[in-house]
């Protein structure tokens, strides 16, 4: 049976499973639905929870960013490590790190390569040098603000990556290494594990369990866990868009320098 | 303190990646000291939580301190099930740390500071799955495992194990998927990711318990786990990726990723859906049973076909899966099969641990890759030697190794719940771990053409009649995990009665049944 036959059957079973299943889903918008109200039987609905506790619990308006930083940060400080341990697997598969191996070929290190002539570089680097620090300022609302309006250190990681990615696009690889070294960025990334589980420890040697932050009041010294709690959500943000930031931009440096950091794009 | 062991558990491996992450390449001997410190700490915190596990009962841990109601918050949950697992995990995690000396491929080894990082968050990883009681948290860390274990493989040097770790990502990442899908639609239908919550409501709740979606759901889920144990029509990643990656790799790799997949499905039936759950509401318990059947005698064909030691394992390592699963799904009334899944679970650990480190053994000091170049290596390596010996006689099922007391709680499982089919293929399955590992000892004790009509067991001393073979030295930090490693398949034999009995409180239906002889 060749490839495509068999993965054509796989492809049918799969599907007929999936839509067997979908005939007994609720409703789409109903708020008696087990995910919206929970199930008799069970425990009370943490959606429900969720919505009516979460800003009396908090004090974060955005409940998203309250269940994500806060009731299920678990989940979140692991997401971040799959983010971190997604570029230390490209960094070990693609990074040459024998500086004395030959160069693959004349790589395209200078900025004639794409872009042909002096007046389309400077259309390029002109646009490049006022977007920068305008995508820079947005991503550091995004980050900050996560907890008030949609956004969140995810979100600004990757735009904070992204402005990097950007002065290696509109000049090269080489300015936008000198900006952010491989040493830092790597370490950076660590760094942003590194808060969100300092954030976790600390209330451990407070005498709570990890990730407890409503008894970091004792050092935030707010009135009350709840202000404590919101503060710490912005602080673990902080530390996410510093990894999702070095790593978006490892990901990049490593893919379009084939590993060679020494020029490239 | 111990309040926090759940926690220390699986942060103390995770802090030490960091760590190495900000400081590992200043100086590449600091990795060594930084992972069996934090693995140490992993170990101290498994064997505190299982004696505590002892004394008082399950451990429950409010991640937050959000206790109540259930399910807002994420809870680690430390039962007699799942607390040997961690010890496993976290005795095999240090002993291959102190195998591993160098890891990597001569060309790779500047990269050491990388690889311990995955190395550590592999381990947070596995510790993270195995306590958890929160579905979606299980897919988290599920994630985290796949990603290092992806780069753990393709950092050897060599062409083809770039081409295996391609191949175990994209099956990894579908097995992944498949078992994010199953807990969007569990979440749909129960409205709960909590495992406890989700196991009442499917008890109690008909409704819930005989819609479609969580029949679905379930399929979903195990078919993903399934691929993650390379179950046998879904286990073609995993031969490659396993033979070809550095010994250190695969001396972590295959003695726990498999494993503690296992775990995760026997968790999933019992402490998510219910053992009544399953055999109440689903007939095809019988057919997953001789799915096990076929990969048992298919991963056994298919390891004497191999000339590679490495794969040959990894063939075996097929076969011992389908003994989990069939042991898992025999469903009989007394749960002696689920006993021998999850006992085998602690087992095969061990042995697959033991034959992985001897393998590595050969491969570096003697280039041994297959097995007719393993001629003379019982005076050539005596240690190593009775270690191999060892984990070879369990995995034939000799006594007093584990191996043999697994298969007896698994044939007993089979018998009592009338599967002959799962019995004959066990006993069939022990007949060929014998053939091929009598034919390795004969290599190794005889040479590679052994004399017409000898059929010596393949014990390690040797009659001195050929010409004197050299010894090969072998450094301490590869021989000494090796023997403790036989050690544990020994004495994990030895004291049968009381793991098997400390595993069986957390059974539900076993209970009732008799004590454990």
């Amino acid at each position: 049976m060749n490839a495509k036959v068999s993965a054509t059957i796989a492809v049918i079973i799969t599907g007929a499973v999936l839509l067997y299943g979908v005939a007994d889903f609720p409703d789409f918008g109903d708020p008696t639905s087990p995910a919206n109200a929970g199930v008799e039987g069970g425990a009370p609905s943490a959606s429900l929870h969720f919505i009516n506790e979460s800003y009396k619990e908090t004090k974060v308006p955005n409940l998203v960013t309250s269940v994500l930083a806060d009731y299920r940060g678990y989940d979140t400080m692991f997401e971040t490590v799959v983010i971190f341990a997604a570029g230390l697997a490209i960094f070990v598969i693609l990074r040459n790190l024998r500086s004395d191996d030959p160069l693959p070929e004349p790589l395209p290190a200078t900025e004639d390569r794409f872009i042909d002539g002096d007046h389309q570089r400077i259309i390029v680097g002109t646009t490049c040098r006022i977007a920068i620090p305008l995508v820079q300022i947005f991503a550091l609302y995004v980050v900050a603000h996560g907890h008030h309006s949609p956004g969140g250190g995810f979100q600004g990681g990757v735009m904070l990556g992204a402005s990097f990615i950007l002065v290696a696009l509109g000049g090269n690889l080489r300015d936008a290494l000198a900006r952010l070294g491989e040493d830092t960025f790597m370490r950076l990334a660590s760094l942003g594990i590194l808060i969100y589980a300092a954030f976790g420890l600390v209330p451990q040697f407070l005498g709570r369990n990890f990730l407890d932050y409503g008894v970091l009041e004792k050092i935030f010294l707010t009135d009350g866990p709840e202000m404590a709690r919101s503060h710490s959500m912005l602080g673990v943000e902080v530390g996410v868009a510093l990894t999702v930031m070095s790593i978006m931009f490892a990901i990049f440096a490593n893919l379009s320098s084939r590993g060679e950091m020494r020029g490239g794009l | 303190m111990a309040d926090q062991f759940p926690a220390i558990l699986v942060l103390a491996p995770l802090f030490g990646a960091l760590l190495l992450g900000l400081v590992g390449d200043r100086d590449h001997r600091l990795c060594l000291p930084v992972v069996a410190a934090s693995l140490g700490t992993s170990l101290y915190a498994a064997v505190g939580l299982l004696r505590r596990v002892l004394a008082e009962g399950p451990v429950n841990y409010f991640l937050g301190g959000w206790e109540e109601p259930l399910g807002i918050g994420i809870v680690l949950r430390a039962d007699s099930m799942n607390t040997p697992v961690l010890v496993l995990v976290a005795a095999v995690a240090l002993l291959v740390a102190c195998f591993s000396r160098r890891p990597a491929g001569a060309r790779d080894s500047e990269k050491s500071p990388q690889y311990y990082t995955l190395f550590l968050l592999l381990c947070t990883a596995l510790f993270g799955i195995t306590i958890t009681a929160d579905a979606f948290n299980l897919f988290v860390l599920v994630e985290v495992s796949a990603l290092s274990s992806y780069g753990l493989v393709a950092i050897g040097s060599s062409r083809r194990c770039k081409i295996a770790a391609l191949n175990y990502l994209i099956m990894g990442t579908v097995g992944a998927s498949f078992y994010l899908l199953g807990t969007g639609y569990l979440y749909l239908s129960v409205g709960s990711l909590s495992m406890p919550d989700i196991q009442t409501i499917l008890a109690s709740n008909e409704a819930a318990a005989s819609s479609r979606a969580v029949r679905t759901a379930f399929v979903l889920m195990l078919v993903g786990i399934w691929i993650k144990m390379a179950f046998f029509p879904l286990y073609g990643w995993l031969p490659n990726a396993y033979s070809y990656c550095p010994s250190a790799t695969s001396s972590l790799l295959a003695p726990l990723m498999t494993k503690v997949s296992v775990y995760v499905m026997v968790r999933v039936m019992t402490g998510v859906f219910g053992l009544d759950w399953i055999f109440g509401h689903l007939g095809w318990n019988h057919l997953v049973v001789w799915f096990a059947v076929v990969a048992i005698l298919a991963g056994s064909i298919l390891a004497l076909a191999q000339r590679e030691l490495k794969k040959m394992l990894c063939y075996l390592i097929v076969a011992e899966v389908g003994y989990m699963v069939g042991g898992a799904w025999l469903g009989d009334a007394g749960s002696w099969g689920l006993t021998g899944a999850l006992y085998h679970i602690l087992a095969d650990g061990l042995m697959t641990l033991t034959l992985f480190l001897a393998a590595g053994i050969f491969a570096k000091r003697l280039g041994a890759i297959e097995i007719g170049d393993l001629s003379g290596l019982f005076r050539k390596m005596p240690l190593v030697s009775v270690g191999f010996v060892v984990a070879g006689l369990a995995m034939i099922g000799v006594p007093p190794t584990c191996g043999f007391f697994s298969k007896f709680y698994l044939i007993r499982g089979g018998i009592e719940s009338g599967q002959w089919g799962y019995v004959v293929a066990l006993l069939v399955s022990s007949l060929v771990n014998a053939v091929l590992f009598f034919r390795i000892f004969e290599i190794a004790h005889f040479g590679k053409n052994p004399p017409e009509g000898h059929a010596h067991h393949g014990e390690s001393e040797g009659e001195g009649h050929e010409a004197a073979i050299a010894r090969v030295a072998v450094p301490a930090h590869a021989l000494a995990p090796l023997l403790l490693a036989a050690a544990g398949i020994v004495l994990l034999g030895v004291f049968n009665g009381p793991v098997v009995d400390f595993l069986r409180e957390s059974l539900p239906a076993a209970s009732a049944a008799a004590p454990a002889p």
